[in-house]
């Protein structure tokens, strides 16, 4: 499904990205998670921050997750790119650089062009309360990849 | 919800500040630092400042930083977390995202798609610094001036050709493309055809119409616009260009005619006003040729690129009203005789009018498209209660427009006998209504075609620099031209009357005169085909074309912007009846 040539209806990336970016200002989302563009002058509407809020009584409580995100000239037909910038120990992550490796990440393996960045971010959250990263040791709280 | 205690300053900017369980509105000021915000949440939160980490757009806002630097603004929603631990909020955004956003706030961008996608990115340089506080000065010294007008404005947009015609972004674009300064223009500079492209633009200028405050709202915008043009490399010189090419003439333009407008009185059925432009035109020099027929018209309401739709376009409503209107209101009222009377003391305005530029490329547009030609009499009020007329109009528009572009033309209706001729004509029709309404009528009927007078006195204009002297005989030179022409006008009427050559026929058909002694020669075949169209366009109005055709330039649009659904285009097109903005919102409907 991901990047297929679809003959459904789109909505243009740059329409569809501009509603993530109004959502993201009105503080869409659950609270739990933001979102917005790295770069205010970015017209391309490419990259993006995402910020994550560690869920409470996990490894990550009280740690926000910096996240870059990148939306190429496919999206929302092909997924985002997406990498940590504050060190974390999940399983989809690279240990090492912080990428997402999208197939080991249910929402980016299994995208579909309806979903946003807010549902990648959401879906990231919700990997910190899986079983596999519970136990996971955790670096230190702020460190970065760079 | 609680509200800040010094929310009392005006200059203060609400900030929604949200955790997942609460949310307060905060009051600052729009140039606090991060710190400070916190501070305020501190005590809404009833959380020590240590433990408060704000959150915005994705990026961990830093103590020091101010809200501006990340386009924070009044209503826009900042994410709150409460640390539970003592620990302090070190996790901080990696140096490359620090970096100080200095484009312009975000907001811009989101409010309009059309913004983003229009003006190519545009809207991103205007931090670049060079901002010219000169040239921003005169700017905004020029709409001052502007806006202290309201009345002008308003009268002038009275007008219901005016407004019908700015109601259709089409002909307006056209109209702009056919101004060689505004080509020239564009061609050096891609983003002003984006803007000038930009059916949202048009749309904003058109409505701007009806509505002070919303002329005051794009004159802000485009100071926005302006600004950013202004930082683009090069930018600042189109703009100095423009504003020396167009800008100061229209001004000009707009003085000289401030509130002389001798149609006002034809739309408001007042009388008086042109008189007073009759009193001041003949004795003062004419400092823009065009200025003083198109009266009224040359408000340049906005001032800058869009502006010059208004001006471009009024000289067409005005003097196409004056070649058209129905004899009933057009020719009785005073403000009409009197700029005939005006147009046979002066000649030369009329020439000069004849020979402006714009005059010139919109006469050319108008007969190198008797579609848009077509366009404009649709959206005439005064055509619409009247199909009959209206068809005739049509039938006949193609080869007056020629005419109109005929030099002989020109001259002849700078020719103050000419002139004179017409008017004696047109007291003559006058009379005759007045005296023998039935016989009025019934030739009138009897022709299949409304009253004379509407087409017929520019034609006449132009057969009698023959036979000058004698009004009446106008009609005679018809003749060698009546094979053709009342055939047309049957064919396109579709009214097999029409060919009774009564007076009034005859009186009508000179329209045709001039133009098809030419094409008899040449294309004859060209000008069959040419009725055939009409004929078709007449039988089932616009909608024969097939929406692939009428909204081509409207679906180039939508695929530009990303829209690859052809057929969803075409359908919200359709339903849409070709409005770019409204089709937009369909399709994002859709989903």
């Amino acid at each position: 499904m991901a990047g297929g040539q679809s003959h459904d209806y789109v909505v243009p990336r740059n329409f569809r990205l501009l509603e993530e970016f109004e959502d993201s200002q009105k503080g869409g989302g659950d609270g739990l998670v933001s979102w917005g563009l790295a770069c205010d002058d970015d017209m391309s509407l490419s990259d993006w921050n995402g910020s994550i809020i560690g869920p409470p009584k996990t490894p990550y409580d009280g740690r926000i997750y910096s996240v870059r995100v990148h939306c190429d000239e496919n999206y929302p037909n092909s997924p985002p790119r997406a990498q940590f910038q504050t060190r974390i120990n999940m399983t989809c992550v690279n240990k090492d650089t912080g990428a997402i490796d999208a197939r080991k990440l249910p929402c980016l393996r299994l995208w579909q062009k309806h979903m946003t960045i807010f549902t990648l971010l959401a879906s990231l959250r919700e990997q910190m309360v899986q079983k596999e990263n519970l136990k996971l040791p955790q670096p230190p709280d702020g460190s970065t990849y760079f | 919800m609680a509200e800040s205690v010094e929310n009392s300053g005006s200059d203060k900017i609400t900030i929604t500040v949200k955790t997942p369980k609460e949310k307060h509105e905060l009051q600052v000021s729009p140039t606090s630092t991060v710190k400070e915000l916190k501070d305020e949440a501190s005590k809404q939160f009833s959380a020590p400042v240590e433990q408060l980490c704000l959150i915005f757009a994705g990026k961990i806002l830093k103590d020091p930083d101010t809200l501006e630097q990340h386009g924070i603004k009044d209503g826009l929603t900042v994410h709150l977390v409460i640390k539970t631990t003592n620990r302090q909020p070190v996790a901080s955004p990696p140096p490359d995202t620090a970096t100080a956003p200095s484009g312009p706030p975000p907001p811009d961008v989101s409010q309009s798609p059309f913004g983003l996608a229009g003006m190519g990115g545009l809207g991103g340089v205007s931090g670049l610094g060079m901002g010219s506080a000169n040239f921003m000065e005169m700017q905004q010294r020029m709409q001052r001036e502007l806006m202290s007008n309201p009345d002008m404005l308003r009268q002038m947009m009275e007008n219901p050709f005016v407004q019908q015609m700015m109601s259709n972004p089409d002909i307006m674009r056209q109209l702009i493309m056919n101004n060689p300064q505004m080509r020239e223009l564009m061609e050096r500079n891609p983003e002003i055809t984006h803007m000038l492209n930009n059916p949202d633009l048009m749309r904003q200028t058109m409505e701007l119409a009806r509505n002070p405050a919303m002329l005051q709202e794009l004159m802000r915008s485009q100071d926005r616009a302006m600004s950013n043009l202004e930082s683009l490399p090069g930018g600042f010189n189109a703009l100095q260009r423009m504003y020396r090419d167009i800008q100061e003439p229209m001004m000009n333009a707009a003085q000289e005619s401030l509130g002389s407008n001798p149609f006002a009185s034809l739309v408001n059925s007042g009388a008086g006003t042109g008189n007073m432009q009759q009193g001041r035109e003949n004795t003062d020099p004419l400092p823009n040729p065009w200025a003083p027929t198109s009266a009224g018209s040359g408000t340049a309401t906005t001032g800058t690129t869009t502006a010059s739709t208004t001006p471009t376009t009024t000289p067409a409503a005005d003097f196409t009203q004056s070649l058209l209107g129905p004899q009933g209101q057009m020719f009785n009222s005073p403000g009409m005789q009197s700029l005939m009377q005006q147009m046979m003391q002066n000649p030369q305005m009329i020439s000069n009018m004849m020979q402006a530029p714009y005059m010139q490329s919109m006469l050319q547009s108008l007969s190198a498209n008797p579609e848009l030609a077509q366009q404009i009499i649709g959206n005439n009020p005064l055509f619409a209660g009247n199909p009959a007329l209206m068809e005739q109009f049509r039938a006949q528009l193609p080869t007056m427009m020629q005419q109109l572009n005929n030099p002989e033309m020109q001259g002849a209706l700078s020719n103050p006998r000419a002139l004179e001729a017409v008017m004696q004509i047109q007291r003559g029709m006058q009379t005759l209504q007045s005296e023998a309404p039935t016989l009025f009528s019934g030739l009138s009927g009897m022709a299949g075609v409304p009253p004379p007078a509407t087409g017929s006195t520019p034609a006449s204009a132009a057969t009698s620099p023959a036979n000058p002297t004698s009004p009446g005989t106008a009609a005679t030179t018809a003749p060698g031209s009546a094979p053709t022409s009342p055939a047309a006008t049957t064919t396109a009427a579709g009214s097999p009357a029409a060919t009774t050559t009564t007076t009034t026929t005859t009186a009508a058909s000179p329209t045709g005169t001039t133009p098809t002694l030419a094409p008899q020669q040449g294309s004859q075949e060209a000008f069959t085909n040419m009725m055939a169209q009409l004929m078709q366009m007449m039988v089932g109005g616009q909608a024969n074309q097939p929406p692939e055709q009428r909204y081509a330039s409207q679906l180039e649009q939508l695929a530009a912007m990303g829209f690859v659904d052809r057929d969803a285009n075409i359908r919200a097109l359709t339903a849409t009846l070709g409005d770019v903005n409204a089709a937009i919102d369909r399709l994002l409907q859709q989903r």
